[in-house]
């Protein structure tokens, strides 16, 4: 991944970001908003994953599609009818909405793309680290022994092989799933055995015997601070201009959108700049990079 | 009175119906965002209780160990669709009771997606695979089910068709539908269908082939360590 | 002053029906001493280091006191234990809890409740100390063995500890690794004063540092000196434990030397120096020399290639190779020179993209897997546990054969046959390999495969297993051997081939091979070359010594 403004924040300021854009998507159905999402969701995981994302972005469009055009099968109010399907109307107006739905998941699901990409598991469990100690150590242990156990069970296949008993080139179903099998059970058995030694040297080293704190590998910086109370103030907006009615829409039974204008506009202006935020903060990064390497 | 017992009075009297008043009529009928609410408040209090026991070291590695080679599994098995990880959070229930198997299921969920993609889905698959982990705890433990391969392939696979799938598909339908009524609801449950079965399918053939020899290699393990021996219940 | 004092310790497991695994054990340990404990396997050491520890102690019925620092251990609290007594286990795989370098090393720090600001400042100190700060934010997955020991040992010193246990630290790394490992144990000592109690099976790198060896043999302590008089101790007695003695002393009382013994490389040179001032009169043994053409290749690899991934760097750069029917081919070399991946490849487990292997004169892609694995080419993988896949030894071993008298007469040649209805994972090292080998045996093989087989195994299951090689050889096997252990190579090799790169660099017999080398060589020759042309192994020294000197012992 490329330098990123955003996800060297404290993970915390991310998790928050993240929560508040996921939750604002989901319960604003209004268009526009569904747009300025998308967008800023879009933008945030091209600049995060380049070439790469782009194809990524496009794989939704089907989804896009299907969703769309499914909805209107189940929610047949709205008047303007388009055609009829076995015999059920297929409106506009539900078609309009299916749209709108299917950008809200559009919009989600590049959210978390973006999500997943910044807030790494060691981020993630060191936020947890005080709050849960026993939870984020399982779940760290958990993460350490995946690939652990993957390079254990690939020697086992490769053991098995070297003696002519190899899983994948069985013949029958029946001799690959055996053989697969074969490996995890062998897999349980020795990472259950290594797994004393694990918990020997767990308590070898005082687990258990004092209230654990944890490691804070990320410091909660002044800058973190000022992005935070930045994203607190754009959420606290967003809440009273939708409160006002500035993001209503509904599609059925009948079109009434709340039109994008004076005070409306502030609070689609408001939500536009809070979507930007991390693409912002990265061009931002990237752009002063430039400069002080053109000083140079 | 427990902490994880006063966490779960006050999740269930006070922040459920909170939520469900809100969901409905403040964030006008967003089934999805009320529904993923109302399950992390669920899970809330079951990992305070496992906070609150202050699990021993052993009890901690033999967890992350199941959870671990059920997210493992996925990449060992040379077939493509072949996830043998359901199986094994339920057999983790069968062993270690119904506590240790809610922690194994939520927990390879969770951590399954650090490597596959956390997404919309993520706190409702914890649920399902947690409760499934649970159920098969209360089910065997109490023995309401024999631990014979034939129940346990039928109870995995009617796990796997009536109760996982389904819950997963739940959070299709809010997150799909405008509307939601049976039309809908039946239609995508149909949809999901065939994949419920397949899964189905293939936790029962674990469970009916290599139920008991895992059941017995988790014993040698109970009984070798000593451990878990306070496992059962909240 | 005393830290440790045992008194009069006996223990016997619960399963053992009274047999005890340690006898009257009586020790005084001070601070700041460097100790080495050594024994074969099975001999009661890690059950005695195990009880310094109480969280780690075994179950079982036990008698006799130990004291720390004055105080009944069982009445140190297990807070002061887990930071005062710090204990680094064999496996460095197994000891690692998290994912992420930092978090293994603030592990112990986070247990003990320690604050923020002495955690950061010790894990920094860390870090610096053992040079970790270039991989401090790495997972642990991606680290070599040598990297994880490294950091399982300052996950440990981070909590400031009075004494450093060391159960068998460097059994599972290459010699490398292993001699930097023991280095920065003894430079703790040194610097810090850090009492070290350290068991291992290579006694080269750590018996001239320490204070004082102890030995001991079913349970009990039957010496307790300087490592000099150790040696002596046990050539006089006879004891089998002199055979894993360091190559120097082997070779001075093989000889028959008198006086003080050499314990490092360097005192022995000087003492070769000081017994022959003058060249002596026969200065080499005899070579056999290798036959110019290989009349008879069961294997031959030509100009193979390979790189795992398509843009990642090649592994093997043209590897051409042959080897004759029934010897004991060794391929040596360093870590990622290409040894394994050549292994892998004869065996189909990796595809060259370019170059041919012939078995037995057919190409290799010619043998359906079927017909590669039965009767012709096995291998007996790094790892031994990796081939148990049944409850006890004796399935394992039917899963190969259904044939009876065939699994028992396999038992017999492989030394297994008490073991067979033992669980694959209570063996010990040593005979979890033979299991093991037993096991590929049983396909039939005509070629036999094996990587690593004497990782983390002592010198007398050493000395068995080369038994067994030589009777597989007896009946016509072929044995490619890839290994880290020279010494090992240059005792039982017929053949020697150093990897380097990708490639085969040079292929010799193991007197010319290590004799032409004067690094990458065996501690033998390195302390006689000077004097000797090609004396490879303790034997030898000690032959060219009393046929020059005219002793006969």
């Amino acid at each position: 991944m490329h330098s990123d403004a955003f996800s060297k924040c404290h993970p915390a300021v991310n998790l928050v970001f993240f929560l508040g854009a996921i939750v604002a998507t989901v319960l604003i159905v209004h268009p526009a908003y569904v747009l300025a999402s998308i967008a800023g969701a879009a933008l945030y995981y091209m600049l995060l994953s380049g070439q790469k994302g782009l194809k990524r972005i496009l794989v939704l469009l089907p989804i896009f599609v299907f969703v769309t055009a499914v909805n209107p099968l189940f929610n047949t109010y709205g008047d303007r009818v388009l055609f009829k399907v076995f015999g059920r109307p297929y409106t506009l107006e539900a078609l309009l909405y299916g749209a709108s739905l299917a950008g809200v998941l559009v919009a989600m699901l590049l959210w978390f793309g973006c999500y997943n990409a910044v807030l790494t598991e060691d981020k993630f469990t060191s936020l947890f680290g005080n709050l849960a100690p026993a939870l984020s150590l399982l779940l760290v242990m958990v993460l350490r022994m995946i690939p652990n156990l993957i390079k254990k069970g690939r020697q086992i296949s490769g053991s098995r092989m070297s003696v002519g008993k190899d899983a994948s080139n069985g013949r029958t179903l029946t001799e690959k799933i055996s053989g697969g099998m074969l490996v995890v059970g062998t897999l349980m058995s020795w990472a259950l055995e290594g797994g004393v030694v694990t918990s020997d040297s767990m308590q070898a080293r005082g687990y258990g015997t004092a209230k654990r704190t944890s490691f804070m590998i990320y410091r909660f910086t002044g800058s973190d601070g000022v992005l935070a109370a930045v994203i607190a103030a754009l959420l606290a907006a967003i809440i009273a201009f939708c409160a006002k009615g500035a993001a209503s829409a509904v599609f059925t039974p009948t079109l009434d959108i709340a039109p994008v204008r004076g005070t409306n506009l502030a609070g689609f202006i408001v939500f536009v700049i809070y979507m930007l935020i991390p693409s912002v903060m990265h061009i931002r990064e990237a752009v002063q990079w430039n400069i002080s390497r053109s000083r140079i | 009175m427990k902490k994880s017992h006063i966490a779960i009075l006050i999740v269930f009297l006070i922040c459920i119906p909170l939520t469900l008043y809100f969901g409905t009529i403040a964030a006008r009928r967003s089934f999805y965002l009320t529904g993923t609410l109302v399950i992390i408040e669920l899970l809330v209090p079951f990992f305070m209780a496992f906070e609150g026991r202050k699990p021993q070291a052993r009890e901690l590695v033999i967890i992350a160990v199941l959870c671990a080679l059920g997210v493992a599994s996925r990449v060992l098995v040379p077939l493509p669709h072949f996830k043998p990880a359901f199986a094994i959070i339920l057999l983790s229930g069968m062993a270690f009771g119904p506590e240790s198997g809610f922690m194994v299921g939520a927990i390879t969920a969770f951590a399954g997606n650090f490597f596959m993609g956390q997404g919309p889905f993520t706190p409702w698959q914890m649920m399902a695979y947690g409760a499934g982990g649970m159920l098969a705890g209360f089910i065997f433990q109490k023995k309401l089910l024999p631990k014979k391969p034939l129940i346990m392939a039928i109870f995995g696979f009617v796990m796997c068709v009536v109760w996982i799938g389904p819950l997963l598909d739940c959070s299709q339908i809010f997150l799909m539908l405008s509307e939601i009524n049976w039309a809908g609801v039946a239609a995508s449950f149909a949809a999901g269908l065939p994949v419920n079965v397949s899964q189905g399918v293939c936790t029962a053939i674990v469970m009916f082939l290599f139920g008991r020899p895992i059941l017995e290699k988790l014993d040698r393990v109970k009984i070798k360590y000593g451990m878990m021996e306070d496992a059962d219940g909240i | 002053m005393e830290h440790f004092k045992i008194e009069d310790l006996n223990f016997s497991y619960p399963t053992a029906k009274g047999k005890l695994s340690l006898e009257n054990v009586s020790l005084t340990i001070s601070k700041g001493e460097y100790i080495v404990l050594c024994g074969r396997s099975g001999s009661g050491k890690t059950t005695l280091l195990r009880h310094l520890k109480t969280v780690l102690a075994p179950h079982g019925k036990r008698s006799g006191s130990i004291t720390f620092n004055g105080v009944p251990l069982e009445q140190v609290s297990e807070r002061d234990q887990a930071s005062k007594i710090g204990y680094v286990m064999q496996n460095p795989d197994d000891q690692i809890v998290t994912d992420k370098v930092w978090h293994e090393l603030a592990f112990g720090l986070e247990s003990l409740g320690t604050d923020q600001k002495v955690m950061r400042a010790r894990v920094a100190e860390m870090a610096c100390y053992f040079g970790i700060q270039d991989w401090f934010h790495r997972n642990v997955a991606d680290l070599s063995g040598g990297q994880k020991q490294l950091l399982n040992l300052a996950s440990i010193m981070a909590m400031q500890p009075e004494v450093l246990i060391l159960d068998e630290p460097t059994s599972q790394l290459d010699p490398i690794a292993a001699s930097d490992f023991l280095n920065t144990v003894r430079k703790i000592n040194i610097e810090l004063g850090t009492t070290v109690i350290v068991t291992e099976h290579r006694l080269e790198d750590i018996f001239p540092y320490a204070d004082r060896a102890i030995v001991m043999d079913e349970g009990r302590i039957i010496a307790d000196d300087t490592p000099r008089n150790i040696g002596k101790l046990l050539y006089e007695q006879k004891n089998l434990m002199f055979a894993a003695m360091p190559t120097p002393v082997r070779v001075f009382y093989s000889a028959g030397g008198k006086g003080d013994c050499p314990l490092t490389v360097r005192e022995g040179r000087t003492w070769l120096a000081e017994t022959f001032p003058k060249a002596p009169a026969v200065t080499a043994l005899p070579v056999s020399e290798p036959d110019e053409e290989i009349t008879d290749p069961v294997l031959s690899l030509k100009e193979l290639w390979f790189r795992y991934e398509k843009d990642s760097p090649d592994i093997l750069r043209g590897v051409n190779m042959e080897v004759q029917k029934g010897s004991l081919f060794a391929i040596v070399g360093g870590n990622g020179a290409g040894k394994s991946t050549t292994l892998k490849a004869i065996c189909g487990i990796c595809r060259p993209y370019r170059g041919k292997i012939k078995i037995f004169g057919k190409p290799v892609e010619k043998y359906s897997t079927g017909e590669l694995f039965k009767n012709c080419l096995s291998m007996l993988p790094q790892d031994p546990k990796s081939l148990f896949v049944k409850k006890t030894v004796r399935e394992d071993l039917e899963e190969m054969s259904k044939d009876k008298d065939h699994v028992a007469q396999i038992a017999r040649l492989c030394q297994v046959t008490q073991l067979l209805d033992s669980h694959p994972y209570d063996l010990s090292g040593g005979e979890q390999q033979r299991a093991a080998l037993a096991k590929v045996l049983l396909t039939d093989p005509k070629i036999l495969l094996l990587d690593e087989p004497t990782k983390g195994i002592d010198s007398f299951f050493k000395e068995t297993f080369a038994g067994i090689l030589a009777d597989l050889k007896a009946k016509g096997l072929t044995v490619i051997m890839v290994s880290h252990d020279i010494e090992f190579c240059a005792r039982y090799a017929d053949t020697v081939s150093m990897f380097f790169d990708g490639q085969v660099l040079t292929t010799d017999v193991p007197r010319r091979f290590f004799g032409a080398n004067s690094f990458y060589t065996t501690a033998a020759n390195r302390m006689s070359r000077h004097v000797f042309a090609n004396a490879v192994t303790a034997d030898d020294v000690a032959e060219l010594y009393r046929i020059n000197t005219g002793g006969s012992n």
